[in-house]
């Protein structure tokens, strides 16, 4: 399921144009995310756009399965920290989702 | 709470922000990046606030949420809208929190493609060491699909470096239905790849089918193309 779902982004996203996520910017966080982060390939940045479209996709599949187990229509933070703990692969935002709380803006 | 335009809920958010701070590190943050809904809101901040932000009191950086670190939310919400279902709501603070993620999808994914490098005493990051990291991050579901998605951009490079495009029809594949074509689309990416079974004949699967995937390409992907590219079907419906 999750491989059609990857799949279908191939096709689908063709028509909006020639990338969901900007490359640009995509390079910037690589550059950020560690001392000695030099030199980027090009073929990078649009590797991740695509790895970027499945991430969030899986996370957001994720949370709404917890926002449809709370009988609620609307995907809320909480969902979203929730989907990451119970998942092992989104162990690397366990510390973002929880800090978010103390950061709360309102 | 906006629920109708993703969008709009963001944009709010930063109008907050705006109003809150100074509207200076809002200013810093737009400068830097030459984007669409940032330097909207950019421009909306400053007049706001009105004093001549230039001079040097930078709000607390807690408080201010500096855009170029994230994708820009538009794009965010506008994925996360096609895996959920219509009715579906998405709260401000979960659009956020997945923007946030992602951004640290790929710090962590570009941290452990860096130290391959390092330690492979090379100086920059490919895209073989980001698939790798990923496979050794555990996200190992998404390295076949990224590794077509990749060769798939490689042969459109190529093919619009060695020839203009050719027809498609050109290739001996009769799906009888619209089909897209080429050069106006020479973007890397999004060429149609394996879909089993998707077909209204829509796509012109070329290449993938003749491995023998069969799939509903009626076979027809002929000829000698290694690579359909810059072909995709916009009608396919395919979840």
């Amino acid at each position: 399921m999750r491989q059609a779902g990857s799949y279908s982004g191939i096709l689908i996203s063709g028509k909006t144009g020639p990338h969901l996520l900007p490359l640009a910017r995509i390079k910037k966080i690589m550059k950020k995310s560690g001392d000695g982060v030099k030199m980027i390939s090009g073929e990078s940045p649009i590797v991740f756009s695509k790895a970027c479209e499945m991430f969030i996709k899986e996370l957001t599949q994720r949370s709404w399965m917890v926002t449809m187990q709370g009988k609620r229509r609307t995907l809320n933070k909480e969902d979203v920290a929730s989907a990451v703990m119970a998942t092992d692969l989104f162990d690397f935002l366990l510390n973002l989702v929880s800090e978010m709380d103390t950061s709360k803006s309102s | 709470m906006e629920h109708g335009g993703g969008s709009g809920g963001g944009f709010n958010r930063f109008y907050k922000h705006a109003k809150s701070t100074s509207g200076l590190s809002i200013v810093y943050g737009g400068s830097s990046n030459s984007n669409n809904s940032n330097g909207f809101i950019n421009n909306t901040a400053s007049t706001n606030n009105g004093n001549a932000a230039n001079s040097n009191t930078m709000p607390p950086p807690c408080t201010v949420r500096e855009q170029d670190q994230y994708m820009p939310i538009a794009n965010v919400i506008r994925i996360m809208r096609r895996i959920l279902p219509t009715h579906a709501k998405i709260s401000d603070d979960a659009k956020e929190t997945i923007q946030e993620c992602v951004s640290e999808y790929i710090s962590f994914i570009t941290g452990e493609a860096n130290e391959r490098c390092q330690r492979e005493q090379r100086k920059t990051i490919t895209a073989e060491d980001v698939l790798w990291a990923m496979g050794k991050l555990g996200f190992d579901d998404y390295v076949e699909p990224l590794t077509v998605f990749l060769n798939r951009y490689r042969e459109n490079e190529n093919e619009k470096t060695s020839l203009r495009a050719e027809p498609v029809l050109k290739r001996g594949i009769d799906y009888g239905s619209p089909i897209v074509m080429a050069p106006p689309y020479g973007q890397p990416g999004f060429h149609v790849g394996h879909h089993q079974g998707i077909f209204d004949g829509a796509t012109a699967m070329g290449g993938y089918f003749r491995d023998g995937s069969g799939g509903g390409a009626g076979g027809g992907s002929s000829s000698s193309q290694a690579s359909l590219t810059n072909n995709f079907d916009p009608f396919v419906q395919y979840k």
